[in-house]
């Protein structure tokens, strides 16, 4: 039977121990491509978009927010490691046309962080509002985003307050009471 | 041909049932073989149950290209259980090929591996009640039950006891309690829920799911490494507590503990071999799965527990001259009468009022179960037997990032539960039919030269009839208690195959003549042979089978280790 190990030191010879920080030890486990790595999968202005967007949606407060966690990294690594050849065309189609539609009135990467804040509020709201259509290609990258972040141990530890071993089950906690899940 | 060797008693397969079958005829003192057809999982090496969510990249999946080239037939059936850390768990769809009978789909979802599909089942455990050994003989149905109820009361509570299941005392004459350990508690939502659809429709009951999970370990739970469940909701995976039930977590330490347990590990059954002048199984014949080395074991008894698919696939490549249609065959029964429970109907919708609950735990199996009130307690139906709903309410609050907004209230949001989601989903009784089989594909063989499985299976009116009254059930039940936002997406049956529940190719009854086993699941061809995973099932009913796969290998071990010391076979 192939064990995780086996597992791991397979993905690092498939990218080439490059972007694959991997410990076969107890040491936490990143098979993300690394803050400042070229993307394996996109490219640096499509890189330089993600992590727009998705400090825009999760930012950085009392908690870490998606750039500090690397969810730019994760996705890409989602893409070149699990993604087969049409999810990875849908996705890219639909970062052009994230962009496409927040660069009509000028270059979104040039906008300032309100500007850009109210203008991917404005398209977030659109893509709610109906429910499906050209704007599914936005709510499947949201939903990268959000669970790339909870996936990290930032995301997981610090904001959601993930807890490994609950220990005892409570089927009724009132939410004031900030306790992990 | 390598070697003989003599053992008591040889149990083929090492899952639910094999695992209870072992532990019961070694601590009878018989010497036991176990013959499993994959390799040994080792908890320590094998189980990814203690990886944190950060340390599964890709959120734990599988890459899409590798599902389409290894996994398409089993990933389509259980992506909630098959994950990039423990696929290995399951077999590879381009190495263990099967065929379909034109016009109709099987998935025969499985893993090869010591203990089998123990690992990674879902864990809901339910006794049978009176009426489902009865049913087939008011109705007029296949053949009678060869047993009642009463007569394995015993076993299942030997083996509950032994098992260990959180589940609530209700009384239900239907739906008979098991010997319990703790319920695990219904949330606010689930209590809601019962108390209005109890009151709405006074026949039905709510009640917790009823799961084979520590919550109180008994000395001899604990004595086998067993500790309570530590709600981390991580079982596909394994358990590094044993918490829940597997062969791997009891029934094999049980059995290795007497002393009498021998393991054999990538030994694939390929046929049995029978002595005309005994009227016995002679040898079982394997191939490694490694070395594909052929050697043959001999024992006095065999028990077929290799599922049952595997058991009468088994039967039929044991051909002879006394049996040249298979052996244990002359009823021609093997292989007939294959049936699944049936999914595909439901309902969910939002119950308001509850925004300021939230749980502590992941609940690691099932929250509510709905057992069947159809042709029980309500007789009005347009079809016979019924259907049971396991279900459960969670909050929505972590929507996968599906919910309006960005920045600090988005992210913030996920702290919240959100509106409460409760969602129920029957599983219904197949009826027997015995052009619904299992047969041997006449020219095409795996690797090892095993003939593939042809599967032929349709549902009957029947099921597509209750199925659509179990949606509009559902729905009713959801409007009654005041949900909104209620969705229920149109009948859709599963596959057979996909409850992974598959019974009744070798059925036991009292003739000869029309079914394979006598009660006692003994083949009534060949006296030292027992087939006690699911094979036996003379009907499906619709709870969840493996309490009774193990309940009847626990009483059969018991009656061939008697039959033993009395030296009758």
């Amino acid at each position: 039977m192939k064990t995780r190990r086996d597992f791991l030191r397979e993905l690092i010879v498939s990218v080439g121990g490059v972007s694959a920080l991997a410990a076969c030890g107890d040491a936490p486990v990143v098979v993300a491509t690394a803050t400042g790595e070229p993307g394996r999968f996109h490219t640096a202005e499509e890189m330089e978009l993600m992590a727009r967007l998705s400090e825009l949606i999760i930012p950085r407060t009392e908690t870490p927010g998606a750039i500090d966690v690397n969810v730019p990294g994760y996705i890409d690594g989602l893409m070149a490691d699990w993604a087969s050849e049409e999810t990875r065309g849908a996705h890219r189609r639909a970062l052009g046309e994230i962009e496409r539609r927040l660069s009509a009135n000028g270059s979104f990467p040039a906008l300032d962080d309100a500007q850009a804040e109210s203008l991917l509020a404005e398209l977030d709201r659109a893509a709610f509002a109906e429910a499906a259509g050209e704007l599914g290609g936005y709510r499947t990258f949201k939903g990268y985003v959000t669970r790339s972040y909870f996936a990290t141990e930032g995301g997981a530890r610090e904001e959601l307050q993930w807890i490994a071993v609950p220990g005892r089950w409570d089927p009724d906690v009132l939410v004031s009471d900030r306790q992990g899940v | 041909m390598a070697e003989a060797t003599q053992f008591d008693a040889i149990v083929v397969g090492s899952g639910m049932s094999g695992g209870m079958s072992a532990k019961e005829l070694c601590e009878r003192g018989l010497r036991v073989l176990v013959l499993e057809r994959g390799p040994e999982i080792v908890p320590e090496r094998d189980y990814s149950d203690n990886l944190a969510p950060w340390q599964s990249p890709n959120f734990d999946n599988v890459s899409q290209d590798e599902i389409a080239q290894r996994y398409f037939r089993q990933y389509p059936g259980v992506p909630y259980a098959l994950k990039e850390s423990n696929k290995d768990f399951w077999v590879r769809d381009d190495v263990h090929d099967y065929v379909e009978a034109e016009g109709t789909r099987y998935e025969w979802l499985r893993g090869y591996h010591t203990a089998g599909r123990s690992i990674m089942w879902s864990r809901q455990t339910y006794r049978l009640g009176p009426q489902d050994f009865e049913e087939n003989q008011r109705e007029g149905v296949a053949i009678d039950w060869p047993v009642r109820y009463e007569d394995i009361v015993p076993w299942y509570e030997k083996v509950e006891t032994f098992v260990g299941i959180a589940g609530s005392e209700e009384g239900l004459g239907h739906l008979p309690d098991s010997v319990f350990q703790p319920p695990f508690e219904l949330t606010a939502v689930e209590k809601a829920f019962k108390q209005r659809v109890e009151t709405s429709f006074p026949g039905r009951n709510v009640i917790p799911a009823r799961v084979a999970h520590l919550t109180d370990a008994t000395e001899e739970q604990r004595s086998l490494g067993r500790s309570n469940c530590q709600l981390r909701n991580r079982c596909h995976h394994g358990c590094s507590f044993r918490a829940y039930f597997s062969s791997l977590n009891a029934t094999l330490p049980a059995a290795g503990r007497t002393g009498n347990l021998t393991m054999a590990h990538n030994a694939i059954v390929q046929s049995l071999e029978y002595d005309p002048e005994s009227n016995r199984v002679s040898g079982v014949r394997v191939v490694d799965a490694e070395t594909s080395e052929a050697r043959t074991y001999t024992s006095r008894i065999v028990f077929l527990n290799a599922s049952a698919i595997a058991s009468a696939l088994i039967l039929l490549q044991s051909q002879s001259e006394s049996f040249p249609t298979g052996l244990a065959n002359r009823s021609d029964q093997v292989g007939r009468n294959l049936m699944d429970h049936v999914s595909g109907a439901g309902a969910a919708g939002i119950m308001r009022g509850f925004d300021d609950r939230k749980v502590f735990g992941r609940r690691p199996s099932g929250g509510i179960y709905i057992p069947r009130y159809a042709n029980i307690t309500e007789t009005d139906k347009p079809y016979t037997r019924g259907f049971g709903y396991q279900g459960g309410a969670s909050p929505l609050g972590h929507a996968n990032g599906q919910i309006p907004g960005i920045g600090r209230q988005f992210k913030e949001s996920h702290r919240r539960p959100g509106p409460w989601r409760i969602s129920i989903g029957a599983f219904g009784e197949q009826l027997p039919n015995p052009d619904n089989r299992v047969t041997l594909h006449p020219t095409r063989a795996d690797r090892w030269g095993n003939p593939l499985p042809v599967f032929e299976v349709r549902y009957s009116r029947n099921e597509e009839i209750m199925l659509e009254e179990a949606r509009k059930d559902a729905i009713a039940m959801l409007e009654a208690a005041g949900c909104e936002e209620i969705t229920s997406s149109p009948v859709n049956l599963t596959n057979p195959g996909n409850r992974i529940h598959e019974m009744g190719s070798a059925r036991m009854g009292r003739d000869p003549e029309s079914s394979v086993l006598n009660g006692w699941c003994q083949a009534h061809d060949v006296p030292n042979l027992f087939i006690t995973d699911g094979a036996f099932m003379v009907s499906a009913a619709c709870q969840n089978p493996s309490l009774t796969y193990m309940a009847f290998s626990a009483r059969a071990a018991n009656h061939a280790a008697d039959l033993l010391a009395e030296g009758i076979v």
